[in-house]
């Protein structure tokens, strides 16, 4: 296997929109047979390039090979007939319709009719080939999101996909779930099959990937085999700075217990949760996705009240039964889904960081302050060091990480005596996430008690005091900082082998 | 001004219209620009451009009530009851009416919140289920014969040549204007709009929000039930039927979203004068009611479908962040 | 991961289908109700009544079809109403003047129709304009063009053909009293022709995918602006037919004719079972949703202590009662499948339907 050809080839691709020149003269090529992982800051250019690559935008100048074919898809329909598809960090898929019909809903070859028995018999070989056992008569409205996403690349094989795009397909899935997935993804790349890999974990890019290429401010930087490729290297060329001051946090003094968690549970979900959360304190979280750490979250946010146990803050028993008590009683909780649960993304940056403090600028008639509120905004916007426009700018325009800013802004401005941060650094570039784990530990220091619920272990681990471990909706046990190693809470969250 | 015309796009393409509306108006009747046509534009769409007001809330908050008219039906024939029977005064019986709209309100808003139903769905029923109460009431019955006072209560001037109905019809406009765009109240009516999930997670009490809102387009449907009735000087079972689509075609015309979440008061008060003068202006030529309300609905899909290719015409091309997601 | 990878085509009974569910619901329903009626009505179980209601029940039921085909891609279509009016008042007028037969007249009335519902998807399909936004309008418009075309003349039943008012009483034969007649048949053919179409063929199953989740479709690379185009016209085309059957049922056709039935129909496809959020529902249900509510109508005017006024108040708090209890099954449904799911890919998370739950449930119409 010397040099083996690539199976697509892109040169000089540039593309830009308005003032913003989004790719600049990119080059790559993909073999087959390779799993090629692609990493930048966000704006670095890779949903760009990946939105040239299946159709959706035609590029400005340069252009694309598919074996050894001029290829320029004209729509996403168009690239998967030429053997181009991808699967996004969202899995889109359609609730009303059986697995199987999602597997096969975009192929083209077949005929007028749905021959139903046969469909079910190829999505049942599909889905084993890949150790997923979901029935596929079931319609997908109640698929976890590593269903959905074990349904798309269900469908990436159904279409016999030369070259597919993965594109931060892990950003929701925990350790073991991401496990699975790489064993899929394995045995895609023995079929022949390239695939471009987009994360932002780069624990994750040495684990998968044959060679990793790096983009900034839409160029191509470099193109090198994993194995040749350190995490500093990668670092400092993605951002281009030293990466020295991640991970910012250091000791701290310990406080006295500000909120007290006594056997809670919601039945069905997680059950005798027992734990303490000191002023000062970062208290980390992990676990698999699904073993019960959001949903301690939300049953102590009122999203999802607790039916046993007690909850105690400053040695006050709540019964917190709604967002708003529990914002009352002071404690604030940053949602990991920012589109659907965080921001209102359409209102303006000022609007976005009041929301749920309205009632502090609201007067006696029931009229906003706006100067006091456009006042505190700007304070929080400097604080954070978010870069908008203008305060009155619609939070859909900004970037990822200014949004995760926004929203921290919003639960900041309610003076939190607890704040739970759910994935805080989740699809945030390395200095956004850099920014966000500096404004942990200063939060901790003035005071704050906060809970760090993450996937991403080094994280946890790096910004706790305490690590907290659930595995299956039980509080396996708490770590301190010193006892926190990662084979210790991989082997606690995952059980014994 | 170029900056505020591209900022408000919806609003400068209804001034236009509306001015192009005026100008057409103008050479079209000498009667046109008189004081007391400009009242009658008002008044004899009272009870409709008061329920626009609320449902420009109703729809920005992301639901939609077509049991409007219904209601308005339906109070009118609570007030007749009442009133008919010769037991009641007659305040009483009009303040009863709206209660009764009120009450239709807060029940079909009760059913929305506690079942999570599409409002779409809920209110379709009220449009059938209320307007048959009004028919039970009624029957096939048509009554009349009110106090003089009620039968002159929108026409009687207040101050100067302003009739009262009109002066209410202002100052509540200012105050809906005031509480959608100032207010902490607004604020949570746009923020449900976009995402109710949003606006729950950041302790807004959305339930208690659209409740109110269907109270509130309830009540003001109520009343105008009974403004009708005093405009007409009779209360028949099918009154106002059909008025939910004109009220609705003037909310959307105004450039509120349909999805909720955004909308401008101006742009709909903007639309009310458009519809109105449009109205007016083939009244005056001559042209029959049908005609008219075809016009306007060539208006409302155009005043979509221009901007639509003119903006695909401009940019082949979508946004780079916009789109980085797709659509939601 | 067990080894017992499904290898053959899984066994059909483990679960119930939801649509299923409902549309059993539903006729257990419209059993039960006529019951009721036969208890408190003398002689209700006639065959008299049996071809009142199956003649009746056409037009809203071609009507709620019509209605179903698009809202299960996810929109709407108010001007049906209209689309009937013009179907019929043309037809008419096309009959009075050349005396054509049955076959072309019902040929006129589809291609009307669907060249009426070909501008709803021309506009929403290419142009981009919400089918409520679009449809508001064409309600009007359609209306104004026949009331423009007729100059306030109507279409009467004395210069039709004969053969035009004897269509509805066109009977293919009787059991026991109870005639099948050709009208009803032509309705259930066609609602049967559609739920085949949408069950078996591929273009059936697109249409709700667009609806279940129109930007996934549109990255599966579904043709969703044609698709969205062809139900309009399909569903134009219903309303055409429903067209020329409202006209062989009242012969005497003005300039208002059909108007109402566009809520009408709406409120029969969502009694049967049709999601107004798109993406589910039958247009078998849709057809129990017709022939429930035209029971009704029919029947409480029968029943001596109802006053028939009491007919449309009822009818509201039947459509309330049936979207409630469909809202309750779904989510039964979901919250079991949803467990079992978790169960089977052994590492739970948070489905996306639990999360929805959690948040407290329905977003109300801008849940898309």
């Amino acid at each position: 296997m010397s040099e083996p050809r690539p199976v697509i080839e892109i040169k000089g691709v540039s593309k830009r929109f308005d003032a913003t020149q989004a790719l600049s003269e990119v080059s790559l090529s993909l073999r087959a047979g390779e799993i090629h992982s692609l990493v930048g800051e966000n704006g670095a250019g890779k949903s760009t390039l990946i939105k040239i690559m299946t159709g959706l935008y035609p590029a400005d100048s340069g252009e694309m090979t598919l074996g050894g074919e001029p290829f320029a898809p004209r729509s996403s329909a168009d690239a998967q007939r030429q053997g181009i598809a991808a699967i996004y960090q969202e899995p889109s898929v359609f609730p009303d319709l059986s697995v199987a019909e999602n597997i096969f809903i975009g192929h083209q070859d077949q005929g007028m009719m749905v021959d139903w028995s046969t469909m079910y018999r190829e999505a049942s070989r599909i889905l084993a080939k890949l150790d997923i056992e979901i029935d596929p008569r079931l319609p997908a409205a109640g698929l976890t999101v590593a269903g959905q996403q074990a349904v798309e690349i269900a469908k990436a094989i159904s279409l016999d996909v030369r070259v597919l795009i993965m594109d931060e397909p892990t950003a929701a899935l925990s350790a073991h779930e991401v496990d699975r997935l790489f064993r899929q993804v394995r045995s895609l790349k023995e079929a022949g099959v390239s695939v471009l890999f987009i994360t932002h974990r780069l624990e994750e890019l040495f684990a998968i990937s044959d060679r990793i290429s790096v983009f900034r401010d839409g160029r191509h930087i470099s193109t090198r085999p994993a194995n040749e490729v350190t995490e500093e290297s990668l670092v400092r060329e993605m951002v281009g700075r030293d990466p020295s001051d991640f991970f910012a946090r250091g000791e701290h003094p310990e406080g006295e217990a500000v909120l007290r968690v006594d056997s809670l549970g919601v039945s069905g979900v997680f059950s005798d949760v027992t734990f303490d959360v000191r002023r000062g304190e970062v208290l980390g979280f992990a676990g698999l996705v699904g073993s019960g750490r959001t949903d301690i979250a939300l049953s102590l946010f009122g999203v999802h009240p607790a039916d046993e146990g007690t909850i105690e803050l400053e040695g006050q028993t709540l019964d917190i039964r709604s967002p708003r008590q529990a914002l009352a009683s002071g404690i604030a909780y940053l949602s990991e889904d920012r589109r659907r649960l965080g921001l209102s993304v359409e209102q303006s940056l000022v609007a976005n960081v009041t929301l749920a403090t309205l009632n502090r600028y609201t007067s006696a008639l029931g009229l906003i302050d706006r100067d006091q509120e456009r006042a505190d905004a700007e304070a929080l916007r400097q604080r954070l060091g978010i870069r908008a426009p203008s305060l009155s700018t619609p939070v859909s325009q900004l970037s990822g990480g200014n949004q995760q800013k926004t929203m921290l802004a919003k639960w900041l401005n309610t003076h939190p005596k607890v704040l739970i941060l759910d994935e805080p650094t989740r699809g945030i570039d390395v200095g956004a996430k850099a920014d966000v784990h500096k404004f942990i530990d200063e939060l901790a220091t003035s005071g704050i008690a906060i809970m760090l619920i993450s996937s991403d272990l080094p994280e946890v681990i790096a910004m706790s005091d305490r690590v907290a471990v659930m595995r299956e909706g039980s509080l396996i046990g708490i770590y301190p900082r010193r006892d926190a190693t990662q084979e210790r809470i991989m082997t606690a969250a995952v059980g014994a082998r | 001004m170029r900056e505020w015309a591209a900022k408000h796009r919806w609003e400068s393409i209804l001034i236009v219209v509306l001015a192009a509306t005026i100008v057409v108006n103008v050479s079209l009747s000498p009667f046109y620009l008189g004081f007391g046509n400009f009242v009658n534009l008002f008044w004899l769409s009272i009870e409709k451009i008061i329920v626009v007001i609320v449902m420009t809330f109703v729809i920005i908050n992301g639901e939609i009530d077509l049991s409007v008219a219904s209601v308005m039906g339906f109070s009118a024939a609570v007030m007749a009851t009442l009133y008919e029977g010769g037991e009641m005064a007659f305040v009483l019986a009009i303040l009863i009416g709206i209660v009764a709209g009120a009450l239709a309100g807060l029940l079909q808003g009760l059913v929305i919140t506690r079942f999570g139903l599409p409002s779409l769905v809920v209110t379709l029923a009220g449009l059938i289920g209320f307007r048959g109460a009004a028919r039970v009431l009624l029957e096939d019955r048509s009554v009349g014969d009110f106090p003089e006072w009620f039968e002159r209560i929108g026409q009687q001037t207040l101050f100067g040549p302003f009739p009262v109905a009109l002066v209410l019809f202002f100052v509540g406009l200012a105050l809906a204007w005031i509480i959608l765009e100032r207010s902490a109240f607004g604020r949570k009516v746009y923020v449900i709009g976009n995402s109710a999930d949003v606006a729950r997670f950041s302790g807004i009490e959305v339930d208690s929000v659209k409740v109110r809102l269907f109270v509130a387009s309830g009540t003001v449907a109520g009343l105008a039930g009974v403004l009708f009735a005093a405009r007409v000087g009779a209360v028949q079972g099918t009154l106002g039927e059909t008025y939910e689509l004109d009220i609705i075609t003037m909310v959307l015309l105004g450039g509120v979203s349909i999805f909720g979440g955004s909308g401008s008061m101006l742009g709909v008060v903007l639309a009310l004068f458009t519809v109105l003068n449009i109205r007016n202006g083939l009244g005056l030529a001559n042209i029959d009611g049908i005609t008219q309300t075809g016009v306007i609905g060539l208006l409302l899909i155009g005043s979509v479908l221009v901007p639509n290719l003119a903006r695909r015409y401009r940019l082949r091309r979508p946004a780079p962040e916009a789109m980085a997601h797709g659509p939601p | 991961m067990t080894e017992s990878a499904a290898e053959a085509a899984p066994k059909s009974t483990r679960f119930l289908r939801p649509e299923r569910v409902k549309e059993a619901t539903l006729l257990a329903i419209i059993a039960v109700s006529v019951l009721v009626f036969a208890f408190l009505i003398e002689g209700y179980l006639s065959g008299r009544f049996f071809n009142r209601v199956t003649t009746s029940v056409v037009v809203v039921t071609l009507l709620a079809a019509a209605q179903a085909l698009v809202i299960f891609s996810r929109n709407i279509d108010l001007s049906v109403g209209s689309i009937v009016g013009v179907a019929a008042y043309l037809t008419g007028d096309f009959l009075a003047a050349t005396g054509q037969g049955p076959i072309t007249a019902v040929l006129v009335a589809i291609v009307v129709g669907a060249v009426l519902g070909s501008v709803n998807g021309l506009l929403v399909a290419y142009g981009g304009v919400p089918a409520i936004i679009v449809t508001l309008g064409t309600l009007a418009l359609f209306r104004t063009l026949l009331s423009i075309y007729s100059e306030g003349a109507n279409v009467l039943a004395g210069d039709l053909p004969s053969w035009v008012l004897e269509f509805n009483n066109v009977t293919l034969f009787t059991i026991a009293g109870f005639q099948v007649r050709l009208v009803f048949l032509i309705a259930v053919f066609v609602v049967v022709g559609l739920q085949f179409a949408l069950a078996r063929l591929r273009w059936g199953r697109r249409i709700y995918a667009i609806g279940s989740n129109p930007s996934a479709a549109a990255q599966a690379g579904l043709p969703t602006a044609s698709l969205v185009f062809w139900s309009f016209v399909g569903s134009g085309a219903l309303a055409g037919l429903a067209g020329f059957m409202f006209l062989a049922r009242a012969g005497t056709i003005s300039a208002t004719a059909g108007a109402g039935l566009e809520l009408e129909s709406v409120a029969a496809a969502v009694v049967g079972g049709v999601s107004i959020l798109g993406g589910s529902g039958t247009m078998v249900g849709a057809f129990l949703g017709a022939v429930f509510i035209d029971t009704l109508k029919l029947s409480l005017v029968r029943v001596p202590e109802v006053s028939e006024f009491w007919r449309d108040a009822f009818l509201g708090i039947l459509i309330l009662a049936a979207v409630i209890l469909d809202t309750v099954l779904r989510n039964r449904f979901n919250r079991r499948w949803s467990a079992e799911a978790r169960k089977a890919m052994e590492s739970t998370g948070p489905s996306a339907v639990g999360m929805a739950r959690m948040a407290g449930g329905g977003g109300g119409t801008a849940d898309a």
